[in-house]
């Protein structure tokens, strides 16, 4: 019995969540695809890591070198 | 047990068991139909970049054991690690030094967090629990320390969402759950995955009450943290999904799998929009990161290395060797400039 009423509580949930995904209102890739590629290119520049530093001295892991004053 | 009892309740699941069916068959047709084009599509016409070439800059050695998280101090510089030999260490990446090692009353922490202030630090693992540690110029971190919140397995992830006061916890349990850190009550619960809960991750944003969990139940969940409910969901991976991560845009998720693909998701969209590594990669991920500005994905792989995604151009810009086992954690650093990696190797690897 126990197991029967569980399957229920467990398929209402389903139900439930799907219902709610049903509901949820969808954009169409191109748009939803536009934004990520607007944002990415608006922070294109301050991103390290893909076009590097201004020089290497803003970089904060950069290798010590040696004073070349001396 | 008897026919007549139970036979109102068999046919409510039959039923409800239809109505799922429809509602799943009705959910793909809609989805199909708002796939007008694909993102690589889009993107044919994006600039080709110059990739920076990472370079390895400092390796931290200390650990005994495979390393098995890691996360940056919110001040840029020190890193918290956790690792099989039981052992949590507070680093400075700059210098390499290790400020504090504690030892915790359980082998295998499998995640460790900063909290947003930076004088807290979270842990925990097969011990099930998660404990705070304050972070003070006192020797011994561990006479203040506190058991949050404990779990019915062990504990595989966690992180402070956007303060101090609270902890959220992913659990081998299938579940995850919002701790209040000065009274330990759980304040939510989150039920929906049916198998271990391997990651998690907070949608960047700074009312954020949006996280993403990732299962070996292979799928990708969207949570309201208020609520509880579950807001959303992604099937696609074909095996156990290890990392989940928000695209800095707060609009699509990465994900990497033990399937040996990393894939995005779009929340607005609500499908997947890009695969990354079909083909002669056979390896598992276990963790990935994106750049600041979301264009690269960074991935650690079972293979020992790390590969960086471009997830515009769907190219493997780069490949980082350099660890000699499986790549368990990566993490950029909250300015950008430096990404952390963490092996069974026992290291930590610091690249910029």
């Amino acid at each position: 019995m126990d197991m029967v009423v569980s399957n229920l509580q467990q398929q209402r949930a389903i139900v439930q969540q799907l219902r709610r995904e049903a509901g949820f209102k969808r954009m169409p890739v191109s748009l939803a695809v536009a934004d990520i590629i607007k944002y990415i290119t608006e922070h294109e520049q301050d991103d390290c890591l893909l076009v590097g530093f201004s020089s290497q001295r803003v970089n904060p892991f950069r290798e010590k070198t040696p004073c070349s004053i001396l | 047990m008897c026919e007549v009892e139970t036979k109102p309740l068999v046919d409510s699941v039959e039923s409800l068991t239809k109505e799922a069916e429809i509602l799943k068959k009705k959910l793909d047709a809609e989805r199909v139909k708002l796939n007008d084009v694909t993102l690589f599509d889009s993107t044919e016409r994006a600039e080709t970049m110059a990739y920076m070439s990472i370079k390895p800059r400092r390796t931290l050695k200390g650990h005994q054991a495979k390393v098995l998280c890691s996360d940056w101090s919110p001040d840029k510089r020190h890193i918290v690690s956790s690792s099989q030999d039981g052992k949590m260490i507070i680093w400075d990446a700059f210098t390499t030094n290790k400020e504090h090692a504690v030892t915790m009353p359980t082998t295998w922490v499998m995640a460790c967090a900063y909290a947003p202030s930076g004088n807290l630090v979270a842990c925990g693992g097969l011990d099930n629990k998660v404990t705070v540690y304050p972070l003070t110029m006192e020797e011994d971190v561990t006479v203040k320390k506190k058991t949050v919140g404990t779990h019915a397995s062990y504990m595989s992830c966690c992180l402070f969402p956007n303060s101090d006061q609270q902890i959220l916890t992913g659990s081998g349990d299938s579940t995850c759950a919002l701790w209040d850190v000065e009274s330990g009550q759980l304040l939510q619960s989150f039920h929906g995955h049916s198998a271990d809960v391997m990651s998690i991750d907070l949608a960047p944003s700074e009312t954020g009450n949006t996280f993403v969990s990732g299962s070996c139940d292979k799928m990708v969940l969207i949570w309201d943290m208020r609520s509880g409910q579950c807001v959303q969901s992604f099937e696609g991976h074909d095996s156990d999904v290890n990392a989940v991560k928000f695209h800095p845009s707060g609009d699509a998720v990465g994900t990497g799998s033990d399937d040996a693909t990393c894939r995005l998701f779009d929340l607005r969209a609500d499908r997947e929009i890009g695969m990354y590594g079909r083909g002669n990669l056979i390896f598992g991920i276990n963790s990935v990161d994106f750049s600041v500005s979301g264009r690269l994905l960074f991935a650690g792989y079972n293979d020992y290395t790390v590969n960086t995604w471009d997830i515009l151009k769907n190219n493997r810009v780069s490949l980082l060797y350099g660890h000699e086992n499986r790549v368990s954690c990566v993490q950029v650093s909250p300015d950008g400039t430096a990404l952390s990696t963490g092996s069974w190797d026992c290291t930590i690897r610091v690249w910029a």
